[in-house]
């Protein structure tokens, strides 16, 4: 367990960024406390000070998992995120997808969301935004990287993809024993 | 037109096929109705593919309805037996069709524009609901349309389709467990396929359409842009929820999902638009009942063939159809030879289903006869009423639900005669037990209707029933009647009273009006009516008045609720029942009837409370009960083993005391016989308690004064009595138990007492000590365990060290630099966020700069702080202003006898003339104003001291002249010299003036 190096925080930064913007400096400037990310076993933690304390008496190679794990740097550093993080994405996001009910479970098994199945959009998303993907009923599902600009969601034909999926709530059950 | 038609014609049957060539530019309405009449079980085969394909249809793009429907015609080459398989071929095939996708393309670009222009209004939500409610009306209302509204419908298909393939989707998961206990039969295999019916709707629109409407692509292309432009003028909020079936929203969307998902839930039943996850359960529901929904209208499509009736094959699906013919089914039910009809068509296990449909139309004509009035109306008015609409819906939704499950419950009585499945099971025994002879099926139909539907339908029928009952003059049909009326709390009342009236037994009535328990009438009555059915036939008539009570609550409550509930209401019974027992026999006026009234009466009790044991299982407890019941009717002595009965018995031998005394001249001497012997019995039992009772109490500590002090309390009670002996009987028990009571209260108090003594030792004893408290009293103790408890080596607070600063200084330090730390890392981690968001740096800093000029601006004036001075406005600059003002004046009254100076010299010498001289212009002012108003001259004097100077300018000028510098003191003192003299003046006048007005 260790501090993020600056270039791991700036990896990391600038993927929270595609999906919550400058809402990234609520996380790390929180008024309720303080807040750190810690790096252990390659994954990023973010974890509270106070649980931080008391996870610095496990010893690191019998501690799994602290505080809320954002995701992890691959092998060739870069950062990829966990469905774990979507509770601190969700009510942050700044663009948002809402998919229909026929197709949450499509997309709760892992699979993009495609034109028919979205139900709404924020507007002015560009492509390739990163996206939090909502159930209708303003569930937060996962997110996802917008394959089409909004302007472009309107034209393209119903079975394509709007939204390359990410992760979603699927994956407590289907990667349960690696998700920290 | 053949183009289009051919491929589905190969799967129907040739009359079909010969109707779909036929038709011409405007299909009239009677073709449809007969394609539907003649061809509706063959019309299911094509449904299944086509549903596959309205699946595929749904993830298509509302303008590409018609590369649907080219598709179909391709995929109808195919083997129909193969097309629920073959989805992927008709993607490929989908993909293809490169030039029809085109031309799809280019309906749409026609439609953005439009779409475009409105997405700035676009509130979404009620856009999809609007949409299909309307599409169905147009479809309900088909039969009326002429030729140019139906290309609409292939417009506006899509959307539809693709909810309704949703719908399909979610069903599949749900709808397999209802339909297999569906009794199958021939006319009834729709049943079977419960969601494909839906899908099989839309199947045959398109079919009609592709028959009917579509002659070439280019007719087909003119149509569609005609009716485009229509829309554009009619229906612009159904085009453009069309054209985009997502919606966009902005950043700051919140959704108000409750809204949207009420809104949804009331406007379409078929539509699967419910997303609440809390709500799945809700969903699931709705889709059910859609889909039972659309099972019911097979059914009742093939019923309705079978009686070849035209009207209902003209309404197409719809909910608002569904409850049209419910409607309609409930009328024919009332007719009772067609109902007649249908049994006699269909098989003999099918006929349970069949009354259970009967029986669910009134149900649901009662619930939503209403909804149906103001559908019709919404109909007649079109697709104004959208709110209506929505309320209509909702009500045939609760009531398919209810529907559901009665019909469920009724599809399982064939099987289980033996069980007691719910209501309907345990009625239908009892008819078979209580109706050996064949009945009417009025009747059966009537009592059955109103065990069902809520007693608002019970209240209307009740007239019928009652004319029904009248026209049955015999006990046993008496009895099916009020089985019939179980369910109905108000009809119950009703039915005892005209039956009190049928058995003539006038004084009854009062009893029953004056009885709180309404379930114990109906079986007086009939003991009494049956004064010579009581011994043969009571075994008959107690099983059915208890079926009543089972039933009663039945038809609300599960049946485990409905065993307390009976419980409680035999519990409640038996004190209402002793005081019925108590004025029957006045009222009554036959006398021999008494014993054996009596006799019954306890048994009916005793039989309550050995059905309170066995209620759960109606069937085996009735024939228990039966059992029971003759057993105890057997038995003429009013024996009963339990206590609570036999008191109730003595009551009513003590009432009967009281009825003997009243009528006791008119009476037989045996009766008083009786009547003395069994007193005396009582008495004597009586006495043997009280003997107990006196025991008892000598046994305890015997408090005989306490007693008068206990008596006191229920005195009153035994002034109304008069009957003494029951009352010592009850009282010294009562003595007794409150006796106990005081006891066990003053120890409890008692008890409570030490408790709070020892409370407050405990309180005490845990006391936080602060010498133990943090880290130092840690030490202290451990430096007090050494030494014991003893209070010698008590270690207190003078032992304390003061190291602890300095730990605790330490503590800080560590605790210092690790916030520093953090505070490092943090400030770094805003570095790189700033960095990564190249906004985020100036925002920040402009954040705190624009929090901090907030502050600036809301400071709040402190006058306690010396550096708010400079926010204080400067009052003294007003009153030295004025006292500049002021001086100037004085100045300027100063000069004036400045201008005198000469004077100075001349008048100087006598001061006499001066004060003369001020006392007379005293006077003189004295005379004019102080006859009004005394009390004005007062103020103005001392306010105006440079009138004053003006007066006594020139005294006053020698003065000044003499006292330079301090010339102030010195005329303060002059004007209060002269106010006294003004007083003074002023009081002698003032008595002047009131002589004188006395005078």
């Amino acid at each position: 367990m260790r501090p993020l190096t600056e270039e791991e925080t700036r990896v990391m930064f600038e993927k929270i960024a595609k999906y919550i913007g400058e809402n990234l400096q609520l996380l790390v400037d929180r008024p309720d406390g303080t807040y750190c990310f810690r790096l252990h076993n390659d994954r990023v933690y973010y974890v509270s000070e106070k649980i931080m304390k008391l996870a610095a008496n496990i010893s690191g190679d019998k501690l799994v998992s602290l505080g809320t794990c954002f995701g992890k740097f691959t092998k060739t550093h870069k950062f990829r995120l966990h469905v774990t993080a979507l509770d601190y994405l969700a009510p942050y996001a700044k663009y948002k997808v809402w998919i229909k009910p026929g197709a949450e479970q499509s997309f709760l098994y892992g699979n993009h969301v495609l034109k028919s199945g979205l139900g709404r959009i924020t507007e002015n998303t560009s492509q390739y935004q990163g996206v939090v993907v909502y159930s209708m009923a303003d569930i937060p599902l996962g997110f996802g990287v917008a394959a089409k600009s909004t302007q472009d969601c309107r034209k393209v034909d119903p079975m394509a993809i709007v939204v390359f999926h990410q992760a979603d709530i699927g994956e407590y059950v289907r990667h349960e024993e690696t998700l920290t | 037109s053949q183009h289009f038609g051919r491929p589905l014609e190969d799967h129907l049957s040739p009359g079909v096929c010969d109707q779909s060539r036929q038709h011409s530019e405007t299909v009239t309405l009677q073709k449809i109705l007969v394609k539907e009449k003649s061809g509706w079980s063959r019309w299911h085969m094509p449904a299944v593919p086509a549903t596959g394909e309205a699946e595929l249809g749904g993830s298509l793009e509302p303008g590409s309805a018609l590369v649907l429907f080219l598709d179909l015609r391709n995929v109808i080459k195919y083997d129909p037996s193969k097309y629920c398989h073959n989805l992927k071929k008709i993607g490929e095939d989908f993909s293809n069709t490169i030039p029809i996708s085109s031309l799809t393309w280019e309906l749409e670009g026609g439609n953005d524009p439009m779409s475009k222009k409105r997405r700035g209004e676009f509130s979404d939500f009620h856009g999809p609901p609007k949409k299909i409610i309307k599409v169905q009306k147009d479809e309900s209302s088909t039969g009326s349309l002429a030729m140019s509204t139906r290309p609409r419908r292939v417009i506006e298909r899509p959307p539809l389709t693709q909810q309704q393939a949703a719908q399909k989707r979610t069903c599949d998961s749900i709808t397999p467990s209802k339909s297999s206990p569906v009794p199958v039969s021939d006319t009834q295999k729709l049943k079977n396929l419960p969601f494909k019916t839906s899908g099989l709707e839309t199947a045959k629109k398109r079919n009609s359409i592709s028959d009917d409407d579509t002659d070439s692509e280019n007719e087909l292309r003119m149509m569609i842009a005609k009716e485009e432009n229509l829309q554009r003028t009619t229906q612009p909020s159904i085009n453009e929820s069309e054209n985009d079936p997502f919606e966009v929203v902005r950043d700051d969307f919140k959704s108000g999902v409750h809204k949207l998902h009420s809104l949804i839930g009331l406007g379409i039943k078929n539509h699967v638009s419910c997303h609440d996850s809390d709500d799945d359960i809700m969903r699931n529901d709705c889709e059910y009942d859609s889909g039972d929904t659309d099972e019911i209208i097979a059914m009742k499509k093939n019923v309705a063939k079978v009686k070849n009736s035209t009207e209902f094959s003209q309404m197409e699906k719809s909910t608002k159809k569904t409850s049209f013919k419910n409607r309609e089914n409930c009328e024919l039910s009332d007719h009772c030879i067609k109902l007649q009809k249908r049994k006699s068509n269909v098989e003999s296990a099918l006929s349970h289903g069949l009354k259970s449909l009967n029986r669910k139309s009134p149900s649901h004509s009662s619930s939503s006869e209403d909804a149906d009035s103001a559908s019709e109306l919404a109909d007649s008015e079109g697709g104004e009423e959208y709110n209506a609409m929505m309320k209509n819906c909702l009500r045939v939704n609760l009531t398919l639900a209810d529907l559901e499950q009665l019909a469920g419950s009724d599809l399982k009585v064939p099987n289980e005669d033996t069980e007691s499945d719910g209501p309907e099971t345990t009625t239908q025994c009892k008819f078979d037990r209580g109706f050996k002879s064949p009945k009417t099926p009025t009747g059966l139909r009537r009592g059955r209707q109103c065990i069902r539907p809520a007693e608002i339908v019970a209240s209307l029928l009740e007239g019928e029933e009652n004319t029904c009952g009248k026209q049955k003059p015999k006990e046993n049909n008496l009895k099916p009647k009020f089985q019939a009326f179980k369910g109905v709390g108000c009809l119950y009342e009703k039915e005892s009273m005209k039956k009190s009236l049928k058995d003539s037994v006038a004084s009854n009535n009062i009893n029953k009006d004056q009885n709180s328990m309404k379930h114990e009438d109906p079986s007086i009555i009939s003991m009494e009516d049956g004064s010579p059915y009581v011994n043969g036939s009571l075994g008959e008539v107690t099983p059915c008045q208890h079926a009543k009570k089972a039933n009663g609550p039945n038809y609300i409550q599960p049946q485990k609720r409905q065993t307390t509930f009976e419980s409680q209401d035999r519990k409640a019974v038996s004190p209402s029942s002793s005081e019925k027992r108590s004025k029957n026999p006045i009222s009554r006026p036959l006398e021999g009837k008494k014993s054996l009234s009596l006799s019954a009466k306890t048994h009916n009790i005793g039989f309550d409370k050995d059905s309170c044991h066995s209620t759960t299982k109606t069937e085996a407890s009735q024939e228990e009960r039966s059992d029971s019941s003759s057993l105890t009717s057997l038995k003429k002595s009013p024996k009963v083993s339990s206590k609570d009965t036999r008191e109730i018995k003595t009551d009513f031998s003590l009432s009967i005391s009281n009825s003997s005394d009243l009528s006791a001249k008119d009476k037989h001497a045996e009766d008083n016989e009786k009547r003395l012997a069994a007193l005396e019995a009582r008495q004597k039992a009586k006495e043997v308690q009280k003997k107990l009772v006196h025991n008892a109490l000598a046994n305890l500590d015997g408090h005989p004064e306490d007693k008068p002090t206990h008596i006191i309390f229920g005195s009153d009670s035994e002034c109304e009595t008069e009957e003494t002996s029951t009352q010592e009987q009850s009282h010294p028990g009562e003595e007794w138990v409150k006796e106990s009571m005081g006891k066990t209260s003053g120890k409890l108090f008692d008890s409570s007492d030490d408790e709070e003594s020892d409370s407050e030792d405990d309180s005490n004893r845990f006391k936080i000590k602060p010498q133990f408290e943090g880290r130092a009293g840690q030490k202290l103790m451990d430096l007090q365990s050494h030494f014991g408890t003893d209070d010698r080596f008590r270690m207190d607070s003078r032992f304390l060290e003061t190291d602890s600063e300095e730990e605790q200084e330490e503590v800080n330090e560590k605790k210092a630099a690790e916030e520093e730390e953090l505070a490092e890392e943090k400030m770094k981690a805003l570095n790189v966020v700033q960095s990564v968001l190249q906004i985020n740096l100036s925002s920040s800093t402009n954040r705190g700069s624009v929090a901090a000029k907030k502050f600036k601006d809301i400071i709040h004036y402190d006058p306690t702080k010396q550096d708010h001075a400079t926010y204080e406005r400067k009052r003294d600059d007003k009153p030295k202003e004025s006292k500049a003002k002021r001086k100037k004046k004085r100045e300027e009254a100063e000069k004036l006898p400045e201008v005198s100076k000469e004077m100075y010299y001349n008048i100087a010498m006598d001061l006499k003339e001066i004060f003369q001289t001020t006392k007379y212009t005293s006077e003189k002012e004295e005379g004019t104003p102080w006859n009004e108003d005394c009390g004005k001259e007062k103020p103005e004097e001392i306010q105006d001291p440079a009138a004053l100077t003006s007066d006594a300018e020139q005294p006053s000028g020698f003065t000044f002249s003499f006292f330079d510098s301090d010339t102030k003191d010195i005329k303060e003192d002059r004007v209060s010299v002269t106010q006294a003299g003004v007083q003074w003046c002023n009081l002698s006048s003032l008595a002047d003036n009131t002589n004188s007005m006395v005078l």
